[in-house]
């Protein structure tokens, strides 16, 4: 901005508002993310600021809790079990779209993608009002990590779907020929030659579905119960009966772990580029 | 069909909606042959590979490899190696990994694959580019580890389509020559499809010449050059000058209706015809004196050319061009004579 | 020669159609496990719930089966569920709102700093998509209570004197809603403003206009699709959601969504859960279609 012609005091308070503008933006996304950090770290038994005495306590606290550990297994289970349907279902379905002339294409296509438009209350209720009293020789389905898994699918699919659709589309196809004309058929095609061109989009959408899901938690409310149950579901209703600082721990442990992937994929993603450019 | 057939077409089409891309094409490639589809872009030389290779679908007709049908089977379960315009190396793999690719395919046992691998890279004389990335390649190295992937399959036919366009001139003469090369080393059948008449003549047993989709001609490069059989043929191999004239009773005459100074050894029959002749076949001045065919033009501009000049000229309406090595000592404006043998003429209507 | 193709013919034949088979059968194999999802978890469960809607609710039983329009009717005339209703659109209309023209500003700052300013910018607007939504709303539930951070800063820095709470008032609600929805809009938005020529400010600078005055007439024209797609999108993601207005705002507060978790989990009566749940639904696609024509609208004007 700084190179505006001066043109009387315009640019100046332009500046200012600009400025304005970066503290608040700033402070309004760092704000929840500081204070539950910091909360964390708190020693007192109460949510109350300011915060005297800095301790671990709450950790300690939080990994010595089975209801808590068990919550978090839960959450990753079914964020890793998400992550493998959503993403396996959706590239297959979207090189289906790019390989294949498809009968009534749009059609499946809005299919195929109206779920992601739907609230997640209505989702919930939906699979929980249709599979509510379903068993599988005697398994029960409902309250299964299973049942939540294929519901966060409806979410996290139609993701994986789009961005893979968009990732087939850049793939030089006379590279996937020439694998067909080297006598590679169409399965070893797919995963030796489709595949690894495509790696980048594989993992995009893998951590893309394992977010989702572990995020997520209206779905998970009506569809777990108490053993199953995931930890933002555990936190959630928590939050209704006390807030404490464990459950700022469990923010941070949750968040922690979104990032752990991020990077491990930011990671990977730089050795990828290096192999390119090697 | 002989023994020595290797690749048979027969009455193969190919529509996309109602673009007939590819309109009853027949064609022979024998045994050891170098086939040259030639033609301007859209006249179904491309598609007409691809239906070999099994990447379109045939919409009537059949093809035989080795006198087995092949149309029904999808490119994988062909016995055809090509070798694409891009080289269509696969990124992720090394080039030893490229090469090896269509043996493991075909399950041939891993020390074979190795020196069949070394086989195929001192073919092309790649030797210890094994461990490299595609793109660690220059194009033309591209372009040669395509070729030994697909040698190394030992196809019962090779396609090459337009391999050498996205490369510059001299790697392009280089790799023409390099082609050639293995060809007669090698003694492998191949189908070539280009629209560059000069990798077509240099290169092919046979020139097919192509255009709407049909095969014009085929035959030899050098008849296909010195006796085109059609005016498409005629004005798509080699520089050619038209002379679109209207012959009547009195005379010749252009389009115009302006009598031209053209004198033709042989008679022609009455009404609207177009004269070709080559640039290159045309002789000026004193040398144009002695032959059947004469032109009295005007110099209209002179371009240098390094060996040769080329003379643009004007009669009435008609417009040609003439080389000629060395200058003829007239200039812009000036009148001269034309010649030309019966022929280095050409006659359509 | 001839007679050698011709015995092939029968085989080649049998050989042909299967192959064509195999063709035609390819692509649904490779969909099937998405379609399998889509209908069974999807499909299944909207025709279930659309039937669920019909049904009688009786003594405590989760439902009985019948007929009747009765959830319906009740829905449209109930003052508890009008005033969802109109609640839930007045909540998601404001916010959206607020989102879009934060969002809309944020952007527009992103895409005017220098490069290197950018990826801290964009970092910074992917944590609230990465923070679970949970999170964020125990973040503002920090925050806005008598004893939370606010009220500790304020007091601390003079500009109040007692403590106050912000607490369960529909300011907090709207904050932790904007917070959800604002990166969705500020990726949008963003992704319109990269398509856009930067010289083109200058040239409007140049030619005179004030920077109000380049905005109206450049600026606006050029993003309005991506406004109207970063409106519908946070409208409809505000429309579904009742977590954070639940727990943020005051207990009047009662969106669809609330509701829906409400007459299910709480009250056991899934028939007007799915009747609410059907409306809900009605109107997000009521929302998209509406914003789907005005922007084919817009882009008819252009052509």
């Amino acid at each position: 901005m700084s190179d505006v012609a001066p043109r009387g005091a315009e640019p100046l308070v332009l500046k200012v508002l600009a400025l304005a503008f970066t503290v608040f933006i700033v402070g309004y996304i760092l704000v929840p993310i500081l204070v539950t950090v910091a909360m964390s770290f708190n020693d007192a038994a109460m949510i109350r600021f300011p915060i005297n005495v800095w301790s671990m306590k709450w950790y300690a606290d939080f990994f010595g809790s089975p209801q808590w550990m068990d919550a978090l297994e839960n959450s990753i289970l079914i964020a890793i079990g998400t992550a493998a349907i959503s993403t396996t279902s959706g590239v297959l379905c979207a090189w289906a779209f790019q390989r294949f002339h498809i009968p009534f294409r749009d059609m499946w296509y809005i299919l195929i993608m109206m779920p992601l438009f739907m609230p997640g209350v209505v989702l919930g209720l939906g699979v929980a009002i249709a599979f509510g009293g379903i068993s599988i020789g005697g398994y029960a389905f409902y309250g299964s990590r299973e049942l939540v898994m294929l519901a966060h699918s409806l979410w996290a699919m139609p993701l994986v779907f789009m961005l893979m659709e968009a990732t087939f589309k850049t793939i030089d196809y006379r590279i996937v020929e020439a694998s067909y004309d080297l006598g590679g058929g169409p399965v070893r095609t797919f995963f030796e030659v489709v595949l690894p061109l495509v790696s980048t989009g594989i993992v995009s959408s893998l951590l893309f579905a394992f977010v989702i899901s572990l995020n997520e938690f209206v779905m998970a409310l009506f569809l777990t119960d108490r053993d199953t149950q995931t930890l933002p579901v555990l936190m959630w209703l928590s939050l209704r009966s006390a807030g404490t600082p464990r459950l700022a721990v469990a923010s941070v442990i949750l968040a922690l772990t979104v990032f752990t992937c991020l990077t491990v994929i930011m990671l990977w993603y730089i050795r990828q580029l290096r192999k390119v450019a090697r | 069909m002989t023994v020595s057939t290797a690749l048979e077409l027969r009455n193969v089409i190919r529509r996309f909606g109602t673009v007939v891309a590819v309109n009853d094409v027949s064609l022979n490639v024998s045994k050891g042959e170098f086939v040259t589809l030639l033609g301007p872009s859209g006249s179904g030389k491309t598609s007409t590979l691809r239906l070999v290779g099994g990447f379109e679908n045939l919409d009537g007709g059949s093809i035989l490899l080795n006198g087995q049908r092949i149309d029904h089977l999808p490119a994988y379960r062909r016995d055809t190696a090509t070798i694409f315009q891009s080289g269509a190396l696969f990124p992720h793999k090394t080039v030893a990994e490229n090469v090896a690719y269509g043996l493991r395919m075909r399950n041939v046992p891993k020390d074979a694959i190795m020196k069949r691998i070394s086989e195929s890279l001192d073919i092309v004389r790649l030797k210890g580019f094994e461990a490299r990335y595609p793109a660690q390649l220059s194009g033309g190295q591209k372009q040669r580890v395509a070729l030994a992937r697909s040698l190394a399959v030992r196809p019962a036919i090779l396609l090459f389509d337009e391999p050498l366009s996205a490369l510059d001139l001299s790697l392009r003469l280089q790799l023409r020559a390099e082609i050639k090369r293995l060809h007669d080393e090698l003694k492998f059948t191949a189908i070539y499809v280009t629209h560059d008449q000069g990798e077509a003549m240099a290169m092919s047993s046979r020139v097919a010449v192509m255009n709407a989709g049909a095969i014009e001609q085929i035959d030899k490069p050098e008849t296909v050059f010195h006796s085109p059989t059609s005016e498409f043929v005629y004005t798509f191999i080699g520089e050619s000058c038209c002379l679109p004239v209207r012959v009547t009773s009195a005379g010749i005459e252009d389009k115009k209706g302006q009598a031209v100074g053209l004198r033709l050894g042989e008679r022609l029959a009455e009404g609207e015809c177009r004269i070709y002749v080559r640039p290159s076949r045309l002789r000026l001045i004193s040398e144009a004196a002695l032959l059947p065919n004469q032109l009295t033009a005007r110099i209209h501009f002179i371009e240098f050319l390094g060996d040769l000049y080329r003379y643009h000229l004007k009669a009435g309406a008609l417009e040609l061009a003439a080389d000629h090595a060395g200058s003829i000592g007239h200039g812009v404006g000036d009148e001269i004579e034309i010649g030309w043998r019966n022929e280095d003429m050409r006659v359509f209507r | 020669m001839t007679d050698a193709v011709r015995i092939d013919d029968a085989s080649y034949e049998t050989q042909r159609t299967a192959q064509e088979r195999r063709k035609l059968l390819a692509p649904w194999i490779l969909m099937l496990p998405a379609l399998v999802i889509v209908l069974v978890f999807f499909g299944i469960p909207t025709v279930y719930m659309v039937r669920m809607s019909f049904n009688l609710h009786m003594d405590q039983r989760l439902y009985v089966p019948g007929f009747t329009f009765e959830h319906y009717v009740n829905l449209f005339s109930n003052p508890l569920f009008t005033n969802a209703i109109l609640t839930t659109i007045k909540l998601a209309l404001v916010a959206s709102l607020a989102t879009v023209v934060i969002g809309y500003a944020f952007a527009l700052l992103v895409w005017l700093k220098p490069a290197r300013w950018r990826l801290l910018f964009i970092g910074l607007a992917l944590a609230p998509l990465l923070i679970s939504e949970i999170a964020i709303i125990f973040g503002w539930w920090m925050f806005f209570p008598k004893n939370g951070l606010l009220s500790y800063g304020l007091l601390s820095a003079g500009l109040i004197h007692e403590k106050i709470s912000l607490m369960y008032t529909e300011f907090a609600a709207f904050v932790g809603l904007v917070y959800v929805t604002l990166p969705y809009c500020f990726f949008i938005l963003l992704s319109i403003f990269d398509g856009i020529d930067k010289r083109l400010l200058e040239a409007s600078a140049d030619l005179g206009a004030s920077p109000l005055k380049t905005f109206r007439e450049v600026m606006l024209p050029l993003t309005w699709t991506g406004i109207l797609v970063a409106f519908s999108q946070s409208f409809i993601w505000t429309m579904g959601t009742y977590a954070t207005p639940s727990a943020l705002g005051p207990d009047t507060l009662w969106t669809m969504g609330f509701l829906i978790q409400e007459q299910m989990l709480g009250k056991h009566n899934w028939p007007m859960a799915s009747a609410l749940a059907v409306v809900l639904v009605i109107g997000v696609a009521a929302v998209m279609v509406v914003t789907r024509s005005m922007q084919s609208e817009r882009t008819s004007f252009h052509v």
